[in-house]
């Protein structure tokens, strides 16, 4: 029982970092239809500039998050906006995949090549202590970036349902058309839309670099989880993406411990081949129609 | 132009390559008419329209609303410039509630950037919208998923949607597409209401020929990009091009 209780709360504490990214990739496909096959590599790069930040300019911790965080907005929100799907999005929604793709190595050999290509320690925000709880050896960390990143999502809900904008926002993404005619700046939302993902992106990085090391080749997993939880929680939901990051977490950890370490891999593709074939909609999602 | 124009179009030509859609249409609507834009398959309507709403370029020629040149602007630079505009097709979000989507329709004409990230959610809209919920008689729906709604309840929705944020001009796109009798008298009989009270200019594209008629103070007939006849219902109901025009003759 101590022993399930420690492997949720760790599932749960990487889950909630997936749902970070399967957040972001949802809300880009709301907004714009962007499939973005770089969501790895956007969760894998901020470390990075946090680890530039500390090594090459001597910054402090705080300041090199803080500068990350900005770098993240800039790089992975505007200007993956401006550069690659404003160029590409008018030719359809395959070459702007096939775009991502290849941004996505893009980032991973350039890490690999002026960084380097050994998994790097990354400084944790919070205690490494483990508390004892009913037997169960629980990390503050785990706990922690539970917090932060419920915390983060949670947020971004409330912004979503209780302010104007947040509501400009969904109702970009439920019809353009419509919301441009009522006075919506379209575009303006949209650009909002990838600046929150640059930032969740950032957060997740700094979240989950302590525990991974910051290694180029994090987005490969990394990516591929987020589109699983995406799929799975239901591609067209905030909440369905929170369910989904959730519960693989919760799988690949349960998976690794009582099922096989070696293919603790394939549980999360069993579980979205499962889903495609008996709910396509995804757990939380609901069913949409385009005219084709 | 006269001080009470609305909108004026001048001189309209849109061509796709040897295709005259639109050929040299000029009108003006003044303030509080309700005018209907009417003709056959292919008279060129939804062209002039998108021309007036700036989604499609004109070859040449001018539209100004009260008084000042579109030419180039944006759909929600148009809304925020008092011109509303419903679709053929449901303009509702479904995802949200009726109240929802009213308040929706009216706040990006409130308030700052500032007050949009921290000042109310609703943009102190409620009252108003609740107003023109009960207008549109959809109060028993308030906080129904628009998308749950019958096609004519999302119909009231889509024009009171419209009117919210207090436009002096509606462009109305086939309002009556799809609308069954008991709800298009009801839509017509708040529309001519909505007119009365509030002074606002309405110009309505429509094939069904018995509500616009008896919707509209003024009709203008098109056929193949042209202006053939414009007057008083009872006078283009008896006007014997708008009947070749129609039958094809």
């Amino acid at each position: 029982m101590a022993e399930l209780l420690q492997i949720l709360v760790s599932g749960l504490s990487a889950g909630a970092i997936y749902a970070l990214a399967a957040v972001g990739f949802t809300l880009l496909w709301q907004a714009s239809q962007t499939i973005n096959f770089a969501q790895g590599e956007f969760v894998m790069l901020p470390a990075f500039f946090v680890l530039a930040g500390m090594t090459i300019f001597g910054l402090p911790l705080w300041a090199a998050i803080l500068t990350a965080m900005v770098l993240s907005l800039l790089i992975l929100g505007a200007m993956f906006k401006k550069l690659i799907v404003e160029p590409m999005l008018p030719h359809g929604t395959l070459p702007l995949v096939i775009a991502t793709i290849a941004l996505g190595l893009l980032m991973k050999e350039s890490v690999k090549e002026f960084y380097s290509a050994q998994g790097q320690p990354f400084p944790t925000l919070f205690p490494q202590h483990v508390l004892d709880f009913f037997g169960a050896s629980i990390s503050v960390q785990d706990i922690c970036n539970l917090i932060v990143a419920f915390a983060a999502i949670i947020s971004l809900q409330l912004f979503l349902g209780r302010t104007r904008t947040g509501r400009a926002m969904q109702a970009t993404a439920q019809d353009p058309r419509v919301a441009e005619i009522l006075g919506v700046d379209v575009k303006r939302m949209v650009m909002y839309t990838f600046l929150i993902n640059g930032a969740l992106a950032a957060i997740a990085s700094i979240l989950i670099s302590p525990v991974y090391l910051a290694k180029f080749s994090n987005g490969e997993t990394l990516g591929m989880i987020a589109f699983i939880a995406a799929i799975v929680g239901g591609f067209n939901q905030i909440k369905g993406a929170l369910v989904g990051g959730l519960l693989i977490g919760v799988i690949d950890n349960v998976a690794a411990v009582y099922i096989s370490a070696e293919y603790r891999a394939a549980i999360p593709l069993i579980l979205l081949i499962v889903i495609i074939m008996v709910r396509p909609q995804g757990i939380m999602g609901t069913s949409e129609g385009r005219t084709v | 132009m006269q001080a009470n124009t609305v909108l004026s179009v001048q001189d309209i030509n849109k061509h796709f390559g040897p295709i005259r859609a639109v050929n040299g249409v000029t009108f003006e609507v003044e303030k509080g008419e309700i005018l209907g834009l009417i003709g056959p398959n292919g008279s060129g309507k939804s062209t002039l329209f998108n021309c007036i709403l700036g989604q499609l370029t004109p070859t040449s020629g001018g539209v100004q609303i009260n008084g000042k040149s579109v030419a180039g602007a944006q759909a929600h630079e148009l809304s925020k410039m008092g011109v509303g505009r419903t679709f053929q097709q449901l303009s509702v979000f479904p995802e949200m509630t009726v109240i929802e989507n009213i308040i929706m329709a009216g706040q990006e004409h409130h308030g700052t950037m500032l007050t949009r990230l921290f000042g109310k959610s609703d943009a102190g809209l409620t009252g108003e919208a609740e107003k023109m919920i009960e207008f549109f008689r959809l109060g028993h729906l308030r906080d129904e998923k628009a998308g749950a709604l019958s096609y004519g309840q999302q119909k009231l929705l889509d024009a009171a949607m419209a009117f919210m944020a207090g436009p002096e001009i509606v462009l109305l796109d086939e309002p009556a597409g799809g609308v069954n009798l008991t709800m298009l008298q009801y839509l017509k009989e708040r529309l001519i209401t909505y007119n009365r009270e509030h002074g606002t200019t309405f110009v309505v594209i429509e094939h069904n020929m018995e509500f616009v008629m008896s919707l509209c103070t003024r009709i203008i007939v098109l056929a193949e990009g042209q202006i053939i006849a414009e007057g008083a219902p009872e006078d283009i109901r008896s006007n014997q091009q708008v009947i070749d025009a129609y039958l094809g003759g």
